[in-house]
């Protein structure tokens, strides 16, 4: 079976739940759209319907179809993507992760300040960070029960424009072109391209083509 | 400290413990790791305790009971493993006594789970 790549995307349930679907979403998309095969899936395992609450997305990529379809977790992401900073404080999110993996987590602060956080930061093989906030400006709130998932919200209007637009330069797995086809706040989604900052450790092994930023 | 649960959050409760539907139990004398909320946060609450009058609104508005009243030394204590950061009792506060200061201001004070629940 041809090698899948996995991304786990980390946001917190109701308050931020669309944003994260948003980001698994549209990168798959982008992914799918220069002829790759795509999974993405949508809260599996945790509580989505409670707010603050740490859940999960899923995106796996794959060169061939890939063939198990009812396994919905990713059990060694290449990449984990955390919506949320402090979500990095309060749960392992690099549990599993392949060696030499990449975090990508949205926040200003710097990267130094962050690795405190993480106390098996040296399973890292690159850390990124883009301040999804600062540059979307908003954080999608909804509690009418679609969780912000209604159609005219739109995909990628919020924050997670700027984060798969981060996730596209330092991961070169979707184009920024793909990607400005799909979010609606595509300025954000570029503003995230360019400001994304990444730190490499010695220990990282390019599984994923060529790491930029 | 609780003893080890199996994995995905399965609870075998042995027979002896097992009560009728509805029962009343007395309060929880462990604490279960894989429950508490401090993970939920983005947000603490932080109390000046000049401001502080020492009312107990908060004690009463936080739905996971996480403030007491230390008789002894006379202040409010906040039970840092529970907090989920909902903020009701900064809103609640009539003192204006309680901030919201973001988590990661702080080096501690969250469990750090392996998973989330
Ligand atoms: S509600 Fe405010 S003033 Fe009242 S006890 Fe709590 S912190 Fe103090
Ligand atoms: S923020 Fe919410 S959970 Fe935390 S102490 Fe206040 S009311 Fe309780």
């Amino acid at each position: 079976m041809a090698k899948i790549h996995e991304i786990t995307v980390w946001t917190r349930g109701v308050i931020m739940d669309k944003e994260g679907r948003d980001i698994a979403s549209a990168f798959g998309d982008a992914v799918a759209m220069e002829g790759k095969h795509v999974q993405v899936f949508d809260n599996y395992e945790d509580l989505p319907d409670r707010v603050l609450v740490t859940t999960r997305k899923y995106v796996r990529i794959s060169d061939e179809e890939i063939e198990h379809k009812y396994v919905y977790t990713n059990d060694h992401p290449d990449v984990v993507v955390v919506a949320e900073p402090t979500i990095v404080k309060g749960i392992n999110v690099l549990k599993g992760l392949k060696e030499g993996g990449l975090l990508i987590i949205n926040t200003n602060r710097p990267i130094d300040y962050m690795l405190q956080f993480i106390p098996n930061a040296d399973e890292l093989g690159a850390i990124a960070t883009v301040d999804a906030d600062g540059i979307s400006g908003v954080r999608t709130i909804d509690f009418s029960g679609s969780e912000g998932g209604v159609d005219a919200v739109g995909v990628g209007a919020g924050i997670a424009a700027p984060i798969v637009g981060a996730m596209a330069r330092v991961t070169g797995m979707a184009k920024k072109e793909n990607l400005a086809k799909i979010v609606k706040d595509v300025a954000g989604m570029e503003r995230g391209y360019n400001e994304v900052k990444l730190q490499k450790f010695r220990k990282f092994k390019s599984s994923l083509g060529s790491l930029q930023g | 400290m609780s003893k080890k649960l199996p994995e995905f959050g399965t609870i075998n409760v042995p027979h002896e413990r097992a009560v009728p539907f509805g029962a009343v139990t007395p309060a929880p004398v462990h604490v279960q790791e894989l429950f508490m909320t401090s993970n939920w946060r983005i947000v603490r609450p932080v109390i000046d305790n000049e401001k502080c009058t020492r009312c107990l609104t908060c004690y009463i508005a936080c739905p996971d009971s996480c403030w007491s009243y230390n008789e002894e030394e006379d202040v409010m204590e906040w039970n840092a493993g529970f907090c989920k950061g909902c903020q009701i009792c900064i809103k609640q506060c009539p003192s204006d006594a309680l901030t919201a200061v973001p988590e990661l201001d702080f080096p501690d004070g969250v469990v750090r789970l392996e998973k989330p629940f």
